[in-house]
Formats: structure tokens, C-alpha cells, sequence
């Protein structure tokens, strides 16, 4: 046991100084990452804030949607000048600024509340079914791609990529649909929608685990079979080491940086369009059907409040993938 | 230690594979729990909306998927019965007392859900309140002509109009009457769920489901269902299969391809009359001939067999149908005759045809925008080359105000036409000159409307609409298309018969085991 790990040293295990400077290094090195993806988490979200506030600021006149049809230009004047809208845009975004700090992005018309109580109620539902999504994904993904890549050319391989394919390729609705029909409908295993029970969860996380693992798939069997191709593989099993440990022991471990990259990419794909649809197929009380209604309600602080909250979701899941994966492989620490 | 291994690496396996995922965990709980999915083999009803409604008020909203729970907790002083008729409800009796005053006696020992009593102040002060234009209800076709109400004694309201009103006992149909002291803590819309209906608002779960259950001290018969719930299912298809799993009991605005899917179907004709109104102030439209010719290319029995696999049916030319006020039975559909519609169109100067734009909002009315392109289509074939421009419902209503003589304004609009009043006096906004929604102007059709607004005598407005109408066959404000149907998909334990006055009222409906 212990030659055969000597046999195949994985590029992490490099000898290194003493432990105690090397840990002391790394805490300090993994800081400054973590520092300086913070400091472009910010960037990002402001720049986020500043879009909101020009398409708010330029498109489409709010006075008209609160002022009865027939008022006066006078009346709208006057509307305009009690709201602060005739002010500059460096007042009125200072203002913005202001009130965003206090997590206050208006008020709905369409529920007549806060427009962030309506987004805060629901987004624990979305991001729930984003996890457990990413995870079925996650499990799709690299047990397809290891069980691809290690057998290249196989059946199994082929199997595998035609799935892949499907999956990156249909519509995540009608793949949403399709499972309602088949296992809700005709086999009547699990309700068809709504969130009343754990049963509930089943098929909306299969149709999000299947319409992301494609892509983890594709990409955990190419570098697994790169890693196959490595000197150290065929060291380690010319040495006779067990072939589920090499995978499990071995390969996995180097290509765990790589596959979490492309997971947490397509966990953050998830907050960027892909989940909302999943949801009013499902009739998920996320903020999927949220956004939708408020869209076609015209009810620009719930849209709004949302793609804030959605956006500071994607930066952050960036930002943990980030520093997991430098912490997985330490070939990507900054030197 | 390589065996436990390997076990959780198969194990992995048989979750890899997501369908088979989704059969082994589906299928374990179906063999271990032995109960059907959520919702299923209740005693309640369960109802599957599109949309959620946004307030629960109902005084402010009257889409269908707010009427299902507004019309079953509140309750008005007239009510139409199942064939349209008008019939006492919270008022014992009405009377007309001189031109602008209705006498409404209030039936005896009603109380609302809060306790308090339905008395001649509560109906003062609902009234009061839904006419006031700061409140900006979306009922505003009961309320047109209501000058306010006044209190004679505890049991007796009087209601008062600007001018003569004929049809305020349609209007009285549809103004709920709610609790004064719960209205007035509200300090949201929704929060008003006081009435004195059959049923007791119980829970709101926002995106979810409003429940709601049978009010022990109702005044009248008890409802047989004990409870309901109106959950909200946005997607169509979704909404069919969970009624198809029997998870719902009643889907509404099932599409005419998903009705045969359903376990059962339920149909009536709607009081919606779908139309292509026409900008008359446009030149080529201004000529009464194109207007024929172009009610002549529409080919409306194919239209209603295609597109709504026979779930709609072409009108007698006029947004009424039979036992309506002012329908005129005499009147038929233009027939689909497209040589003589070419023939008109050459007479009045346009042998080549002209060019048209034809406005559709989307995802409002069911199989509209796929009519609007029929329509289009049927145009294009005499000659009349038109365009169909796709709105959302917002700039929709918006663009659809300008008037007719502006540059902006729309050539030909598909709508339909709700006649919530049963009474030809609905459609005057559409066709008079001053009309909100009017693109045309018939002198004539101005006199009758008038005529027909300012009596009461019922034979004269009867005759009155039924001249309009035939005015407006030979000088046309709009193609005519279609009466439209609603299709409601139930589940096969609902007994109910829908109603024409897309009033949905659970103490209807009944359930078999």
C-alpha cells in the first residue's frame, strides 16, 4: 500500500519546506486571494447596481404608470418633482445608493409591500432547489464523465456522450414536462408540482441535475481521460495498484479542481437564467414564478430587488469556487 | 475496505442515471408509504390558478383567478343565476323610485364573518367606497353612472345614479359588499377578507395556495364542500397534468388541443365576442364597402373549427347572444364570401388592396394572437395585405387609447368584447364618437345608444339596440369573429355547471367520492 502511493505521487504532494512556514505561507497567500476576489466581488456588484439604476433611470417613465390616464402635463410635473425624478442622476443615484445600503429597493405595486420582504420569502425555495440541483448534477457529471473517460470508446462511452448531448441540447421545460407525464402522470410515483412535501423536490431536482450534469460530464471524462494518459497512471497500474483505487485515490483527486470549476460554473448559470424556468414548470414558489409575474405585473421593485439578489448569488458562488478550487489544487495558488 | 468502496460506488451508479434515479426513489416511497401524493383523495376541492391574484380585496380586482376565492367569501345584492338572470341576493327586493334613485330592502339578520351586521350603513359604505376614484377599482364597468348610496332606515339603501341608469341591477351583480370595520384596518388591499359569503378566508401562502373554509354561521343553505383551496400552478401544461393525476379538481382556460386530455370537460358560452375593431378615421377604412368586404374575407366557421376545434362559435354580428338585452335575432353572420368581398373592395377604389397593420396582445386572450394571423391571413387573400403586430398587454392598452385621427393609432385591434352587464348598453365605449376605446363615428349609432341609455322601459331599449345593430351591419365598427367559449378542465369527481358570467361560486359544486 504504501509503495504503490510512493509510485504515484499526485503533482499536490510536492515536497515542501518545513510544515509550519509552508501552512503560515499558504494562510497568508490564500488571504490575498481571497482579498482580492472579495475586492472584484464589489466591482462586479456595483457594476450590477449601476445597470439597474440606467435602465431604471432611462427606460420607461414611472409617473406615467402612477398618474391616472388623463392627467395634465402640470399634474405630472408635479408628481415627478415629489418623487426627487426631476433631480440630476448623481442625486437621484446617491439616493439609490442610499436606500440599497438599507437593502430598500421600493415598494411593490404589485403586493404593496417592500419589494425585497417579497424576494427574501421566496429565494430560500430557489436556492434549496439550486443546491440539491447542483448536487444531482455534480453526481450526473462525474460519475458519467469517470465512467466515460476511463473506458474511452466503449459502449458505456458512447451511451454516456449521447446523454450528455441530450442534455445540453433539448429545452430544460420540456424536459421538466416530460418527467411530469412519465412519473407523475402515468406511473403516479410523485406530484406533478407545488412544493407540499419532500416528494415534491424529486423531479424539479431531477430536471436540474439532468440539464447541468451534461456539461460536468463532458468535462470530467476529457480530463480524466488526459489524467488516464499521464506516465504516473500507467506507473501506478504497471505496480499493480487496484483500479478503483487509482480513480478514487488518484485521478479523482486531480481533476477535482477542474470539475468543481465547471460545477460551481453551472451552479452559477443556475441563478443566471436556467432555474427560473424549472421553477414555473414545477410551480416551485421560487423566485422564478416570482420575476415572471412581476414582469408582467410591470413591478420593476420585485424584478429589480431580484436580479440584485441574484447577481450578489452568482459573484458569491464565484468567489467560493474560486478559493475551493485553489484550495483543492495548489498548482493554481499565486505564487 | 475495497468492497465497502466498491458498494458506494455502484450505489452511485444506480443514482448516476437520472431517470432511473428518479423511478428508485419514486418508487421506494410508493411501496413504503401507501398514500397518494399531496392533495390527493381530500374531501376539498382544490382549484389550479395561472396566476396569483394580487389582492384578495374585492373590490379592486375581478380577474378569474381572484374571483374564485372573492366571489365565494363575498357576497352582492343581486346575483345572476345560472342562466343569467338576475335574482335577489342580500337585497330581499329592489325598485325604482324616480329616474335617479333605486330603493334596494335588505334581507334580514345577515351578519358578516366578523360578527358585525349587514345594515344599510355597511352597503352605504361599500358602495362609498368602490365609486371613489382614489380607490381605483378595476370594476369600473359596475360602477359606471353609480352616484353614491344613502341610508333610509337600518334594513333599506338607496342608490343613486347620474341620470338614468337602466342597468344598474346588472351592476349590482357584481359590487361585493364588505365589512366596514375590516376595510377600514387594512393597511394592505389583500388583507380585506371580511364578507358575509358561504365561505371564510383561512390562509394565503404567497405563490403557493389561499385556503379557504365553510363559514359555520352562514346565513343561507351551507355549501356541501367543507373546504377549498386555490393553488397556484403558472404553467398550462403542468396545470393539465396535475388535474390529469387528480392533484386538482378544476383547471381554468384549458386550451382547446388540451381538452381531450382532460378527465372531463366543462364548456359554456362566455359573454366574450371577439372582434377586429377598425380605425374608421383611416382613409381606406373610412368607406363602409371595404368594412363589409373585409367582414366577408373572414372565413369565421373554419376559424372557430380550426383554431378552437369547435370551441367557440361565429356571432350573429354583434357582441350580444341569444337572452341578452338589445340582441337581434334577425341578423346573421357575414357569410364567407371572398369574390364578393374583392368585388366591394374594387368598387370602393381598391382593386389592388391596401396596406394594413393588425394589433394583438400577448398571451391575453386564449388562441388570440394564432386568430389575429387567421384574420391576417384572410385579409391577405382579398387583397388586403396586413400585418400583425405583437403587443404585451401594457403598451397594448396604451397604444389602443389613441385616437383614431392620431398618427399612432391602430388599424385594425384585436380584442374581445365582455359584456358583463348582459345588455347591448355595454358596447357604447366601442362605438360611439366619443367613445374611450372608439375608432368610428355613426351619428345615427349615437342617437340610439342615447335613446337606449335614457329610458327604462326595457321594450324600447330592445328596440332600440336591435336599429343598432343593423346599423352597424351595413357601416361595420368592427369585424365580427367569434362568441367564445371558457373550458374548465375538472376531475371526474366535480359536479358543477359553469356559468356564462364567469362567476365561480363553490356552494355550486358539488363532489362525488
Amino acid at each position: 500500500m504504501t509503495s504503490t502511493q510512493q509510485a504515484a505521487p499526485a503533482p499536490a504532494a510536492a515536497p515542501g519546506p518545513a510544515p509550519r512556514t509552508r501552512r503560515s505561507r499558504t494562510r497568508s497567500s490564500l488571504g490575498r486571494l481571497v482579498l482580492s476576489r472579495l475586492r472584484d466581488a464589489v466591482i462586479v456588484q456595483f457594476l450590477v447596481v449601476v445597470t439597474i439604476f440606467v435602465i431604471g433611470f432611462y427606460v420607461g417613465d414611472p409617473v406615467t404608470a402612477f398618474a391616472p390616464p388623463d392627467a395634465t402635463e402640470e399634474q405630472l410635473a408635479q408628481l415627478r418633482h415629489s418623487l426627487g425624478l426631476d433631480q440630476p442622476f448623481w442625486v437621484q443615484f446617491a439616493r439609490y445608493l442610499e436606500n440599497l445600503i438599507q437593502l430598500d429597493v421600493g415598494t411593490s405595486v404589485w403586493q404593496q409591500r417592500p419589494a425585497m420582504d417579497a424576494v427574501w420569502e421566496v429565494i430560500g425555495n430557489t436556492v434549496l432547489l439550486a443546491v440539491l440541483g447542483a448536487i444531482a448534477a455534480a453526481i450526473f457529471g462525474v460519475v458519467g464523465g469517470v465512467l466515460a473517460g476511463t473506458r474511452p470508446g466503449s459502449l458505456t462511452d458512447r451511451v454516456i456522450n449521447l446523454i450528455a448531448v441530450v442534455s445540453l441540447s433539448v429545452a430544460s421545460f420540456w424536459i421538466g414536462l416530460l418527467l411530469i407525464i412519465i412519473f407523475a402522470v402515468r406511473l403516479d410515483l410523485v406530484p406533478t408540482s407545488g412544493l407540499y412535501e419532500w416528494r415534491s423536490l424529486i423531479l424539479p431536482v431531477a430536471t436540474l441535475g439532468f440539464i447541468h450534469g451534461g456539461r460536468i460530464c463532458q468535462v470530467t471524462r476529457s480530463v480524466v481521460l488526459d489524467e488516464m494518459s499521464k506516465p504516473y497512471v500507467l506507473v501506478a497500474r504497471s505496480r499493480g495498484l487496484p483500479w478503483r483505487r487509482l480513480v478514487a485515490r488518484h485521478i479523482l483527486r486531480n481533476v477535482a479542481a477542474t470539475v468543481l470549476t465547471t460545477a460551481g460554473w453551472e451552479f452559477a448559470r443556475m441563478f443566471g437564467g436556467s432555474i427560473y424556468p424549472i421553477e414555473v414548470v414545477f410551480a416551485w414558489p421560487g423566485l422564478g414564478p416570482l420575476m415572471t409575474t412581476a414582469a408582467h405585473r410591470h413591478d420593476f421593485a420585485i424584478v429589480e430587488a431580484a436580479v440584485l439578489i441574484t447577481g450578489a448569488l452568482v459573484i458569491l458562488v464565484n468567489l467560493v469556487v474560486d478559493v475551493a478550487s485553489h484550495l483543492l489544487d495548489r498548482r493554481l495558488r499565486p505564487q | 475496505m475495497d468492497h465497502h468502496r466498491s458498494g458506494r460506488l455502484s450505489c452511485l451508479l444506480a443514482t448516476g442515471t437520472l431517470l432511473f434515479a428518479t423511478a428508485a426513489c419514486g418508487g421506494s416511497t410508493a411501496s413504503g408509504g401507501g398514500q397518494g401524493p399531496a392533495g390527493r383523495t381530500s374531501g376539498d376541492l382544490v382549484v389550479a390558478v395561472a396566476t396569483e391574484p394580487s389582492t384578495l380585496d374585492p373590490q379592486l380586482v375581478n380577474d378569474r383567478s381572484s374571483r374564485i376565492v372573492t366571489d365565494n367569501v363575498f357576497e352582492t345584492l343581486l346575483v345572476r343565476d345560472g342562466s343569467a338572470q338576475i335574482q335577489p341576493k342580500l337585497a330581499d327586493s329592489y325598485e325604482r323610485v324616480d329616474d335617479t334613485t333605486w330603493r334596494f330592502v335588505l334581507h334580514p339578520g345577515v351578519t358578516f364573518h366578523d360578527g358585525s351586521p349587514l345594515d344599510a350603513d355597511a352597503v352605504v359604505f361599500s358602495i362609498e367606497r368602490i365609486i371613489d376614484p382614489e380607490f381605483d377599482t378595476q370594476r369600473t364597468s359596475y360602477t359606471e353612472g353609480i352616484a353614491g348610496a344613502k341610508k333610509v332606515d337600518d334594513r333599506t339603501v338607496d342608490i343613486l345614479t347620474d341620470g338614468k341608469n337602466p342597468v344598474l341591477p346588472a351592476e349590482m351583480t357584481s359590487i361585493p359588499m364588505v365589512s366596514p370595520a375590516s376595510a377600514q384596518q387594512q393597511s394592505f388591499g389583500h388583507e380585506v377578507v371580511v364578507g358575509t359569503g358561504p365561505y371564510t378566508f383561512k390562509s394565503w401562502q404567497r405563490g403557493r395556495e389561499i385556503q379557504l373554509e365553510r363559514h359555520d354561521g352562514y346565513w343561507a343553505e351551507k355549501p356541501s364542500i367543507p373546504a377549498f383551496t386555490v393553488r397556484v400552478v403558472p404553467d398550462a401544461q403542468t396545470a393539465l397534468s396535475a388535474l390529469q393525476a387528480g392533484e386538482v379538481d378544476l383547471v381554468f382556460d384549458l386550451f382547446p388541443e388540451q381538452s381531450a386530455l382532460a378527465p372531463q370537460v366543462k364548456e359554456v358560452q362566455a359573454s366574450d365576442f371577439s372582434y377586429v375593431a377598425f380605425n374608421t378615421y383611416k382613409k381606406e377604412l373610412s368607406d363602409p364597402r371595404v368594412r363589409r368586404a373585409m367582414n366577408l374575407a373572414v372565413d369565421k366557421e373554419s376559424l372557430a373549427k380550426t383554431i378552437y376545434q369547435g370551441h367557440a362559435s361565429p356571432n350573429q354580428a354583434q357582441h350580444l347572444a341569444k337572452g341578452m338585452l338589445g340582441f337581434s335575432p334577425g341578423l346573421a353572420p357575414f357569410p364567407y364570401d371572398p369574390e364578393q368581398a374583392k368585388r366591394l373592395l374594387a368598387e370602393a377604389g381598391y382593386p389592388d388592396g391596401f396596406d394594413l397593420e393588425l394589433h394583438v396582445p400577448i398571451g391575453r386572450y386564449s388562441k388570440g394572437e394564432e386568430s389575429a394571423d387567421f384574420v391576417a391571413a384572410a385579409l391577405d387573400a382579398v387583397g388586403v395585405h396586413t400585418k400583425v403586430v405583437k403587443h404585451d398587454w401594457n403598451d397594448y392598452r396604451t397604444l389602443g387609447r389613441v385616437k383614431g385621427t392620431e398618427q399612432d393609432a391602430f388599424d385594425l385591434k384585436y380584442g374581445w368584447n365582455s359584456n358583463e352587464w348582459f345588455d347591448a348598453a355595454r358596447i357604447k365605449s366601442h362605438i360611439t364618437c366619443e367613445g374611450a376605446s372608439s375608432k368610428f363615428c355613426n351619428k345615427s349609432v349615437d342617437q340610439l345608444v342615447d335613446a337606449g341609455a335614457n329610458t327604462f322601459d326595457q321594450a324600447d331599449r330592445q328596440r332600440d339596440y336591435e336599429q343598432m345593430w343593423a346599423t352597424l351591419h351595413d357601416d361595420p365598427y368592427s369585424i365580427y369573429l367569434l362568441q367564445q367559449h371558457y373550458i374548465f378542465g375538472t376531475s371526474k369527481r366535480l359536479v358543477w355547471d359553469p356559468r356564462p358570467d364567469d362567476a365561480y361560486f363553490v356552494s355550486t359544486m358539488k363532489l362525488t367520492s
